[in-house]
């Protein structure tokens, strides 16, 4: 547990701190307009999400909050380009993907998201390094001495050095959750989705993660999405939404404008 | 990446892997196994024809297998040495006789009469002593592999066929036909043997002079020779093996057992792959979100179905291997057409992809969602 404790603020923005010049704080990254979600099981069909209209903006940390079955997952892998929406249009960094071919989704997944995922859910095949690269030459190909490099640098400034070629079954679920951060991060995503991050995670363990989102979610080019049921994680919010019922009952942003 | 990754899954999840490569090795094992046998009997079956030194052999009329009644004439022969193109024509006598062992009973023989001093279609392999010894007055061979059923007669011994006195002059090795086991004696001794007489024999063999064209020649001596069957040694060869694959049972009870190693080899592939990807949804649909196409995930499970076959025919030809070195010498015939064990490999690999596509479906409907669940 002592490497929880280490600090990971020393060099998880090293390799970004380069292109932050570019981007600027407050434009939409990801915008949803009138979307909506069905699902039907079996003979009814119900409208899981209602029609929802939305900007994420990036520079800024935005927490999807709400009691379990309100919908958040729903909403947030619609934002992760992984469920279509039923209705409604998706458009991400300016250039409107509702239509877009399966693997071209795919392709803007690998490229443009990163994705923190409730139990880590990194391939217990895999190394840490290799769960942290997969992804990257996942399409083929191999993966470029360069971005192994910024995997290195991304697990080290994690404090997850010493674990390069642990399996994540012998990983601790903070350490896990480190390595699925900077599996999120080794593509430099304008967008971060992460689900429930600290729900397996102890107190401290989950304020390493949270405030390790927190200053990813400072770089001008990104916005980070978290979704939660835990309270305590809202002080981190630069912008709080809660939901229920399947639509988005409350918006700090609306409230202050 | 995608192969490293398809490489540790397989790694990962050892049992299930060896589950596969077993499929995989029960397959080329089983089906290689039960091919050389069966190409070794085929082999077999025609022994006599193909070892027989001749082109053309002339069988009574209506006759598809080399042991007849008999009755062909042997002026026939001196018809044939009319024709310019044949080197030699000679009589051979080739019919069935009781061995009489130690102990009273007897067993079925076929007594090949070699006609001095020739020794047309004589043993193709001698054990002991050379073929010259069927130039004795009552010498004859048994195969060292018959030995056992024929009472384990020695060289010198003197025993009984059909009644007559003859002595084991020497052991053949390997020059066997299929079904009863085969006795080589000089002409005149079968004659007496078999009661087959002086003017008459079973067939006719000609040797053609090089450069002739066989099919030509064949028809030349079936017009020479109206009342007998005319066939070259590769027809009768397989005319002898489609004969006695249908009427014995042999062709389909080895289809039968070849078909089973398939079907459980099959099974083995599709449940093992099959389980493993159920049990690694959760991965699959990580990778997915992490922009995996479905055809990476087709790429993955492919891969490990060749990486499963590989390893599956390395092992399932080396115990071939070791079973075709096991039976070498051996009363079971067994050898491997040339041709057999890369149209083997194809095949394994074919069937490897065949045990793999439940598991591809299941993996290519796995939604990037539910890496969210
Ligand atoms: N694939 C699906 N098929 C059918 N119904 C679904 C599917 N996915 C989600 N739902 C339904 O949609 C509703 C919202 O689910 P969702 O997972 O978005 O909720 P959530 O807010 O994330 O809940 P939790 O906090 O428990 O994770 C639930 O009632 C769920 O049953
Ligand atoms: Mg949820």
């Amino acid at each position: 547990m002592n490497t929880i404790s280490q600090s990971p603020e020393s060099e998880v923005d090293g390799p970004r701190s380069r292109v932050q010049s570019q981007g600027v704080s407050g434009t939409p990254v990801l915008s949803l307009e009138g979307v909506a979600r069905d699902f039907s099981d079996g003979r009814v069909v119900r409208r899981v999400l209602k029609e929802t209209t939305l900007d994420i903006l990036s520079g800024e940390m935005t927490v999807l909050a709400g009691p379990s079955g309100s919908g958040k997952t729903t909403l947030l892998t619609i934002m992760g380009l992984v469920l279509k929406p039923s209705t409604g249009r998706v458009v991400v960094g300016g250039e409107d993907v509702t239509g877009f071919s399966e693997d071209s989704l795919a392709s803007i997944r690998q490229q443009r998201y990163g994705y923190v995922f409730q139990q880590a859910a990194l391939v217990p095949a895999l190394d840490v390094l290799d769960n942290v690269l997969v992804g990257t030459a996942i399409q083929g190909g191999r993966v470029s001495a360069q971005t192994r490099e910024k995997a290195i640098s991304l697990l080290s400034g994690l404090g997850m050095k010493d674990y390069l070629l642990s399996r994540p079954q012998q990983l601790s679920t903070g350490q896990q959750q480190r390595a699925g951060i900077a599996r999120a991060l080794v593509s430099d995503p304008i967008l971060l989705l992460c689900d429930e991050p600290t729900s397996a995670l102890d107190v401290e363990s989950s304020h390493i993660v949270l405030d390790t989102l927190k200053k990813l979610s400072r770089d001008p080019r990104r916005g980070v999405v978290l979704v939660t049921h835990d309270p305590r994680v809202f002080p981190y919010a630069d912008r709080l939404l809660k939901m229920e019922d399947g639509a988005i009952v409350y918006d700090t942003r609306q409230v202050a404008g | 990446m995608r192969r490293h990754a398809a490489v540790r899954m397989l790694l990962h999840d050892r049992s299930t892997t060896a589950g596969a490569v077993l499929g995989v090795v029960a397959i080329v094992f089983l089906v290689g196994q039960q091919l050389a046998v069966l190409f070794g009997l085929l082999t077999l079956m025609s022994a006599l024809v193909d070892n027989s030194g001749a082109d053309i052999w002339v069988l009574s009329q209506n006759s598809k297998s080399t042991s007849t009644a008999g009755d062909l004439p042997i002026r026939y022969v001196d018809r044939l040495a009319g024709l310019k193109d044949i080197e030699w024509a000679q009589p051979v006598i080739y019919s069935a006789a009781q061995f009489k062992l130690p102990d009273g009973t007897s067993q079925s023989v076929g007594i090949v009469g070699v006609t001095r001093p020739g020794l047309v279609v004589g043993p193709w392999r001698m054990a002991e002593g050379g073929s010259d010894v069927l130039l004795e007055y009552d010498g004859v061979t048994v195969d060292k592999l018959d030995l056992a059923d024929l009472g384990n007669p020695k060289v010198g011994q003197v025993v009984e066929v059909n009644g007559r006195r003859v002595r084991i002059a020497g052991y053949t090795e390997g020059s066997r036909a299929f079904g009863p086991s085969v006795m080589f004696v000089n002409s005149t001794k079968a004659r007496e043997i078999t009661g087959i007489p002086a003017d008459r024999c079973t067939n006719i063999l000609i040797k053609l002079k090089p450069g002739v064209d066989i099919r030509r020649a064949r028809a030349e001596i079936s017009t020479l020779l109206p009342k007998t069957t005319v066939l070259t040694v590769a027809e009768l060869a397989s005319s002898i093996r489609v004969y006695n694959l249908t009427s014995t049972g042999i062709g389909s009870s080895f289809g039968f057992s070849a078909l089973i190693g398939i079907i459980v080899g099959v099974v083995i592939i599709t449940l093992t792959m099959y389980t493993n990807v159920l049990n690694r949804q959760r991965d699959f649909a990580v990778l997915r979100a992490l922009g995996a196409r479905q055809q990476d995930v087709f790429a993955i499970i492919l891969f490990q179905a060749l990486t499963i076959g590989c390893i599956g025919l390395l092992i399932g030809f080396f115990l071939l291997g070791g079973f075709l070195f096991g039976v070498k010498g051996s009363r079971l015939p067994a050898n491997l057409p040339l041709w057999l064990p890369p149209a083997h490999v194809l095949f394994t690999f074919l069937m490897c992809f065949l045990g793999s596509a439940l598991a591809m479906r299941r993996a290519l409907k796995i939604e990037p969602a539910s890496a969210f669940r």
